[in-house]
């Protein structure tokens, strides 16, 4: 007879990752390309550096416009000049604001160095749009 | 046989747990944000009525007037002028700003010339001191594309 004593037993949890680590490379990729996303209607623009107003992240930025140092205007993206940004604005007062250019929101994100002589340029356009307010983007220091 | 020491021997159980998964996932984790947090910097807003240079815009013809703040190139350089008051920088306008009364709200006249860094700063002192509505007093340009 074999009286050997019970070897004790290596019983592994039974927990399967697999579907953790699935949902989470999901999340990874999401959160990559929505990151993707926000740099493409955010171009590289050195702001200027000011605290803001403060509290207002979760307000919709409404339309936004990229204003370059070398006075280049960039949307989603795109290059454009003064005549498509009107039509751009244009286009958008139409479709999102029922024609009343006066509730059309510009977030205007421009560089710290570029001429004023060019932001009022742009600044001229809106006005003669309709546009009753725009929002200059700062960078808040840290 | 030995039965004894069997019986009064502890039956030990080891639960292993494989944690490499989760230790590669943690490091994903980590390398997304650490490549994120040098993307996106914290950004906020200035919100600005819009107004059109005109005699109404400077506040002459007003009963309540405005505070008007003209940010130009003065003699070669760029500052603040606020009636006969030449600011070198938005710390300086920002205390004489603050004894003004807000009511009226303040517009700021952009003229040619200076950054936009130093035009916003404008803005931020206004809106530090209190002032409720700050206006963009833009110049009148010319027509045309523009480019």
């Amino acid at each position: 007879m074999n009286f050997q004593r019970n070897q004790p037993r290596d019983r592994t949890l039974p927990v399967d990752l697999t579907p953790m680590i699935d949902v989470v490379m999901l999340l990874i990729v999401f959160f990559l390309t929505t990151a993707q996303f926000a740099r493409m209607t955010r171009a590289a623009v050195d702001l200027p550096i000011e605290r803001g107003e403060g509290g207002q992240a979760v307000e919709e930025p409404g339309m936004l416009v990229n204003l370059m140092k070398d006075g280049q205007i960039i949307i989603d993206d795109k290059l454009i000049d003064l005549v498509v940004l009107k039509r751009i604005v244009t286009e958008e007062i139409r479709q999102s604001h029922n024609n009343q250019a006066s509730m059309m929101k510009v977030l205007l994100r421009a560089d710290r160095d570029l001429p004023s002589e060019r932001l009022n340029q742009i600044v001229w356009t809106l006005q003669q749009m309709g546009v009753g307010q725009i929002r200059l983007a700062t960078e808040v220091p840290r | 046989m030995q039965f004894a020491q069997q019986t009064s021997q502890k039956k030990r159980t080891r639960i292993l747990l494989n944690l490499s998964s989760m230790i590669d996932i943690v490091f994903l984790l980590l390398l997304y944000f650490l490549v994120t947090m040098v993307i996106t910097t914290p950004e906020d807003r200035l919100s600005s009525g819009l107004q059109a240079r005109s005699e109404e815009a400077s506040g002459q013809r007003s009963d309540f007037q405005p505070q008007v703040v003209e940010v130009a190139m003065i003699e070669g350089a760029a500052g603040y002028r606020m009636g006969s008051r030449i600011f070198r920088d938005a710390a300086s306008l920002r205390t004489a700003l603050d004894e003004l009364q807000k009511d009226s709200g303040l517009f700021i006249q952009v003229g040619g010339g200076p950054l936009t860094g130093f035009v916003v700063a404008a803005f931020q002192a206004g809106h530090d001191a209190g002032f409720k509505q700050v206006t963009y007093v833009v110049p009148k340009q010319a027509d045309g594309p523009g480019g």
